[in-house]
């Protein structure tokens, strides 16, 4: 992490009641030029977190600065930088496309190209009259992507931009940031809690769970450590057995349909489908567990 | 400067929104009304229009309208602009661009007194449409023999407007604060009917109550059409109200600890 920072909080913390963080001790750091993963389940804090960077809850702890300022006496110069989308998209429905966009044109001093320019990029130049409360929720949120484009920032802000597209829809998002951020260098925080979604866009992950943050840096990192916790399933005719002969490689975990094995590498998943074999058993599945985002914090927890 | 950005992105936003729609309605019932009575019966107006018809013209349109429809619309109004933004869930988009609280409390403070300004100039364009047309059709209707009295026309407005500058403050707070547009409607109707009462029974404190002060000033207002008369006293009590909410709504939204 020797890049410059565009964010970084320090020892950030919120509760929206006394008595219950929501945010404990949050150190976020968005390297220049990242496309930065905020993973987190539900109700972890991502959304509080990025309307904090906003100013859209007022700090109550801890430090703020975006583009190496503090955020509180730098706000209007730090909002001029960024372009956001946070939850559900922000649209006036009674006006087309155009009048949305002319909203926020005048404001953020754009030429009136620069419009037509950011519906071409989202696919929504041919929209003409129609309008916003007329268009497929897909169709919203790539206007709300447009309107944070408008001003083209150098930090981009998505909370959770791929919420209710379609699969066309989230893989075009998903190409739209990496575009972004290869062509314009725009640093990208874009929040989830898919963590599919984020391994196939993110250089660098920040993982929070229950308003702390649980992993912080680049996407190799988060690999290499999945990959060593990671772990091996195997489904037999007969579990018993096959548990008792697998014994060898490791302490085989017997649970209810399957046997757990630590993963050590594609030669160990050979072994292990030989010796069954061998063995007179039937093989159902062989195969590396499924790492979905509780499965990590389990790890990441248990190897804290 | 910045300011007038922001203005100006808040008129487009209210493009074919109800406010603008509300404006015209508003300023169009009275006038609509009184076209109907001269052009339908124009006898019953002839006789009390001979001396001044300009002049009672206006006089009566106040009357009619500054009682109960003029603010009801005026709330309506305050109410609309701020409901753009609840209704579209657009606030935090507002707030997280690049504008000062300042500009954006004022803003849409300035889009709603903009609009109250466009439904007091429609109603004085159609309240002068509603005299000429039918007397094109009814020869003894005599506005077209008499100038219009624009002095007495212009302290009519500016008084009227005056006297609505504490209820326009108390209801932009209310409207910014409540998510429900129902909630500052009805609270708004409540008080003004309240203040009615208040006046009906001759309470001695009415003039200090921001509701009752159109009707305080519809009641003062010269029948003679004569102008250049000094504010009342429950003028000066708008004025007073009006710069208390308005510091007062703005201080809530600047200090407020969730935005949007």
């Amino acid at each position: 992490m020797t890049a410059n920072p565009v964010i970084e909080t320090t020892n950030l913390n919120f509760s929206f009641k006394s008595g219950f963080k929501t945010l404990s001790n949050v150190n976020l750091f968005v390297p220049q030029g990242s496309v930065y993963g905020f993973l987190g389940p539900n109700g972890a804090g991502k959304t509080t977190t990025l309307r904090l960077l906003l100013g859209l809850l007022r700090n109550q702890e801890g430090k703020l600065h975006v583009f190496g300022k503090d955020f509180a006496s730098n706000r209007i110069e730090i909002l001029s930088r960024l372009g956001s989308l946070i939850e559900a998209p922000s649209l006036y429905m009674h006006l087309t496309a155009m009048e949305n966009l002319d909203v926020y044109r005048v404001i953020y001093k754009v030429a009136k190209t620069r419009c037509e320019e950011v519906l071409r990029i989202v696919g929504l130049d041919q929209t003409g009259n129609k309008k916003a409360k007329q268009f497929s929720l897909g169709m919203k949120q790539r206007l709300s992507i447009a309107i944070a484009l408008l001003h083209q920032p150098e930090l981009l802000i998505l909370d959770e931009p791929t919420n209710g597209l379609d699969p066309n829809g989230i893989i075009e998002t998903r190409e739209l940031i990496r575009t972004l951020n290869k062509e314009h260098n725009t640093t990208v925080l874009v929040s989830s809690h898919i963590l599919n979604e984020v391994e196939r866009m993110a250089t660098h992950v920040g993982i929070i769970h229950k308003g702390s943050m649980l992993f912080q840096g680049p996407l190799s990192e988060l690999q290499q450590m999945k990959t060593r916790q990671t772990a091996l399933e195997v489904q037999t005719n007969d579990n018993v057995r096959a548990a008792s002969l697998l014994a060898a490689h490791g302490k085989a975990d017997l649970q209810p349909s399957k046997i757990v094995l630590p993963f050590q590498g594609n030669e160990q998943t050979a072994a292990i489908a030989r010796l069954l074999v061998e063995n007179g058993l039937d093989i159902y599945a062989i195969h590396p567990q499924q790492n979905d985002l509780e499965q990590l914090f389990l790890d990441i927890t248990s190897a804290n | 400067m910045s300011l007038l950005t922001s203005v100006k992105s808040e008129l487009i936003k209210t493009k074919r929104s109800s406010s603008f729609w509300l404006s015209l309605i508003g300023a169009g019932v009275i006038p609509v009304i009184f076209l109907l009575i001269y052009l339908i019966r124009p006898d019953k107006v002839v006789n009390q229009m001979k001396a001044m018809p300009w002049e009672t013209h206006f006089f009566q349109g106040y009357q009619q309208f500054s009682s109960l429809l003029l603010p009801i619309f005026v709330i309506l109004i305050c109410s609309q602009i701020p409901q753009i933004e609840y209704k579209n869930n657009t606030w935090k988009q507002v707030f997280a661009s690049p504008q000062s609280i300042g500009n954006i409390f004022f803003s849409k403070y300035i889009a709603i007194i903009l609009m109250i300004l466009f439904l007091f100039l429609m109603y004085n364009i159609f309240m002068i449409l509603a005299a000429v047309i039918p007397s094109f059709i009814h020869k003894e209707i005599s506005f077209l023999k008499h100038p219009i009295n624009w002095a007495q026309l212009f302290e009519l407005n500016l008084k009227t407007f005056i006297s609505l500058l504490g209820i326009i403050s108390i209801q932009y707070w209310l409207s910014l604060r409540l998510k429900n547009f129902i909630a500052p409607i009805g609270i708004g109707l409540a008080l003004l009917i309240g203040s009615m009462m208040a006046f009906g029974f001759g309470w001695e404190h009415v003039f200090k109550l921001p509701f009752a002060f159109p009707l305080l000033t519809l009641v003062n207002l010269p029948k003679d059409g004569s102008s250049g008369h000094a504010l009342l006293n429950h003028e000066w009590n708008s004025i007073g109200y009006f710069v208390f909410f308005t510091i007062l709504a703005f201080l809530d939204m600047k200090y407020r600890k969730q935005r949007g």
